[in-house]
């Protein structure tokens, strides 16, 4: 073959193979993804001035923050919908708890980002199943933090625990681990998970597992009964946090949701833990070298007016965070609306908290928050 | 004074009055009729909505959104519509989702749908067999050339997951295979048509209300809509064709349905019993799709009651 020849037959197979690469370039095979964003912040005023939160005087509190914007949360998810049954989560996470001090040794109280959820979804195990193995939710209070459906306002019972009461439980909302959860008919759903058991936020600590699984029945539509069980062996003594927590959810009434639950943790007394009563609510927490059991129920309700753009809500929670001192006892109210003005991304939740505590040297709080949700 | 002893219950009754009396106050502004899912039903649910309007001025305002069935169907279970569109049945695990939140979902079927299977006019090939679509979709074969059909590779334009005619093909033609990786995914039927009308060797799936030109009552210009056969043996039919679709002798009829939880209220009721009676019906033959046969009327009939 001339040279002449050979060079334009290598001109043609490289315009075709760039041709044929491009070709293929532009013939999408996208799995759906999806990116999601929510935010939710706070403008909160103190409806009190003498409560055991919302103390003005300036002997008890130097600078108090009568009211104030609070940014509490965002979350990016990312979703990938690999096959009919596989899906793939990563979450960011930034909440108000975020502390960095900067290199330069100054506090930095910007937001920090952390990694909440990342895990693969299979649905083809079992029929109507899901195994989620990565960092995933937890089974503790996803299907009442489901029927609450207002994380923006409030957690729910046992997730919020620690924020309100200072009291020690391991309990997380995402760990890392799997779980398989699954309805063997519509009137009996399971749940089980083997997990690291330190949460999102720390690597694992010891070479214990956590235990956990519920059952849930629906013997009629609309009403549901749930328990769950969990447990940790924490060392090589015979030390295991437990807990036990049973919910009923009743959906009958288009629109409405009642839920009670209510739950008890209990771990052995090298692990318990208690707020230091500093007045503030801020103590540092402490071992006591003493048993005792943290418990709690909830009662709440949520009832659509307009779909999507009207709601109203109301709870009652009741803490025990130490079986052995009921002084430490307090309930919390909080009531609300959820609007969505103009599209159900952007909403207004004006809220009140009302905490009243068992000990009378402690005033009850009255908090007034109105909570904006955006979400794209 | 006064003022300071009993601020934090003056707070308290300012607030318990607001969440008394300010959603009974939107409420009464805002009632509105919330229809939500399926896109191949949008366009018909949305004009049989805005006739019955104007037929009914004071009647319970409507509003019509897609998504996708799997979004109305999920709606539905939440709450958060008043009818769902679906193109597909509830799924077992919606069906548990619907039992679990008390939620007795009530279907009507509003119309007749002959699924499309288009290509662009320049392709010579009129018809295919359901096992040939399967394959073709399932990615199993990838060239207009394996069916007589020019050599040219295959085109594949589709849905997305949360769409019932995704589904319902694929529970249907593609015998619940996955779809091949290849499949563009479109957000709607008009947007499938647009990708067929643009490629030469494109293939699509679409209700046949939108293969329509209104003007002439024949395929749009530039579209081709197939025959397809059962199998090799059966006749080829056309989805355009009403009473092939009518008996059955097209192979991927279907009903469009809407479903409620419950029994309808008054005002949702009214609007269904538009939709299936003479003058929606009507509309439903206007926009391209085929009205019910006695089947659906005495289904529809006992879930209205």
């Amino acid at each position: 073959m001339k040279t002449g020849t050979m060079k334009k037959a290598a001109v043609l197979a490289a315009f075709a193979i760039l041709t044929a690469s491009g070709l293929s370039a532009q013939t999408p095979t996208p799995p759906p993804q999806t990116f999601s964003t929510t935010i939710y912040f706070d403008y909160s005023f103190w409806a009190t001035n003498n409560g055991y939160l919302t103390n003005t005087d300036p002997a008890v509190n130097i600078n108090p923050l009568t009211n104030k914007f609070a940014f509490r949360r965002a979350y990016f998810t990312y979703e990938n919908k690999i096959s009919a049954d596989l899906k793939f989560r990563f979450r960011l996470d930034a909440d108000n708890t975020g502390r960095l001090t900067a290199t330069s040794g100054t506090k930095d109280d910007r937001l920090v980002p952390f990694v909440k959820h990342i895990y693969l979804d299979w649905a083809g195990l079992l029929p109507n199943s899901s195994l989620k193995i990565g960092m995933t939710e937890t089974l503790a209070f996803k299907t009442a933090e489901d029927r609450w459906g207002l994380r923006s306002v409030a957690k729910t019972l046992v997730d919020g625990y620690k924020d309100i009461t200072g009291a020690d439980i391991r309990a997380s909302s995402a760990d890392l681990g799997v779980n398989l959860t699954g309805a063997i008919t519509k009137e009996l759903r399971y749940g089980a998970m083997v997990m690291n058991g330190e949460g999102y936020s720390h690597p694992e600590l010891n070479k214990y597992k956590k235990f956990g699984g519920f059952l849930q029945v629906v013997p009629i539509p609309g009403l549901n009964f749930w328990g769950y069980a969990e447990y940790e062996k924490l060392s090589d003594k015979p030390e295991a946090a437990k807990m036990v927590k049973a919910d009923c959810y009743f959906d009958m009434i288009p629109g409405l949701n009642i839920t009670g639950e209510w739950f008890k943790y209990n771990s052995d007394q090298k692990y318990n833990k208690v707020q230091q009563d500093d007045g503030t609510g801020t103590g540092t927490m402490i071992s006591v070298n003493r048993h005792f059991d943290v418990s709690g129920f909830s009662i709440f309700s949520t009832y659509k007016i307009i779909p999507d753009t009207l709601a109203i809500f109301a709870r009652y929670d009741g803490y025990q965070p130490d079986s052995t001192d009921s002084a430490k006892n307090l309930s919390l109210i909080i009531a609300g609306l959820d609007w969505a003005p103009i599209h159900s991304s952007w909403k207004i939740q004006p809220n009140v908290w009302i905490y009243n505590y068992k000990d009378s040297a402690k005033k009850s709080d009255v908090i007034v928050n109105v909570t904006f949700f955006l979400s794209f | 004074m006064f003022y300071e002893k009993f601020k934090k219950w003056i707070a308290i009754a300012e607030l318990a009055l607001a969440l008394v009396f300010a959603p009974i106050l939107i409420a009464q502004g805002r009632k509105m009729i919330q229809v939500k899912g399926s896109d191949t039903m949008i366009n018909l649910v949305q004009i049989l909505a805005e006739e019955y309007m104007n037929a009914n001025p004071k009647a319970t305002p409507i509003a019509v959104l897609g998504g996708g069935s799997g979004t109305g169907i999920t709606a539905l279970i939440n709450s958060t519509c008043d009818i769902a569109d679906h193109s597909r049945d509830f799924n077992v695990k919606e069906f548990n989702q619907a039992w679990e939140r008390g939620v007795k979902p009530r279907v009507f079927a509003i119309a007749v749908d002959g699924l499309s299977i288009v290509v662009n006019e320049k392709n010579p090939l009129n018809r295919l067999t359901m096992d040939q679509v399967g394959a073709i979709y399932r990615g199993d074969v990838k060239n207009w050339r394996a069916f007589g059909g020019p050599a040219m590779p295959i085109s594949l334009y589709g849905r997305q997951s949360n769409s019932g005619t995704y589904t319902f093909l694929q529970e249907h033609v593609l015998k619940n295979k996955n779809y091949s990786p290849d499949v563009k995914e479109m957000n709607g039927n008009a947007q499938i048509i647009e990708g067929v009308l643009a490629d030469e060797a494109g293939v699509g799936y679409v209700g046949v209300g939108y293969v329509v030109d209104k003007a002439t009552g024949k395929p749009m210009k530039g579209l081709k809509v197939l025959d397809i056969s059962k199998d090799e043996k059966s006749e080829a039919t056309s989805p355009m064709d009403k009473e092939a679709v009518d008996t059955g002798k097209y192979p991927i009829a279907r009903a469009l349905w809407q479903s409620t939880n419950g029994k309808p209220g008054s005002d949702v009721a009214a609007f269904i019993q538009f939709e299936l009676g003479p003058e929606g019906q009507k509309i439903v033959e206007r926009e391209g799709f085929y009205p019910l046969g006695a089947k659906y009327n005495e289904a529809n009939a006992k879930n209205l009651k």
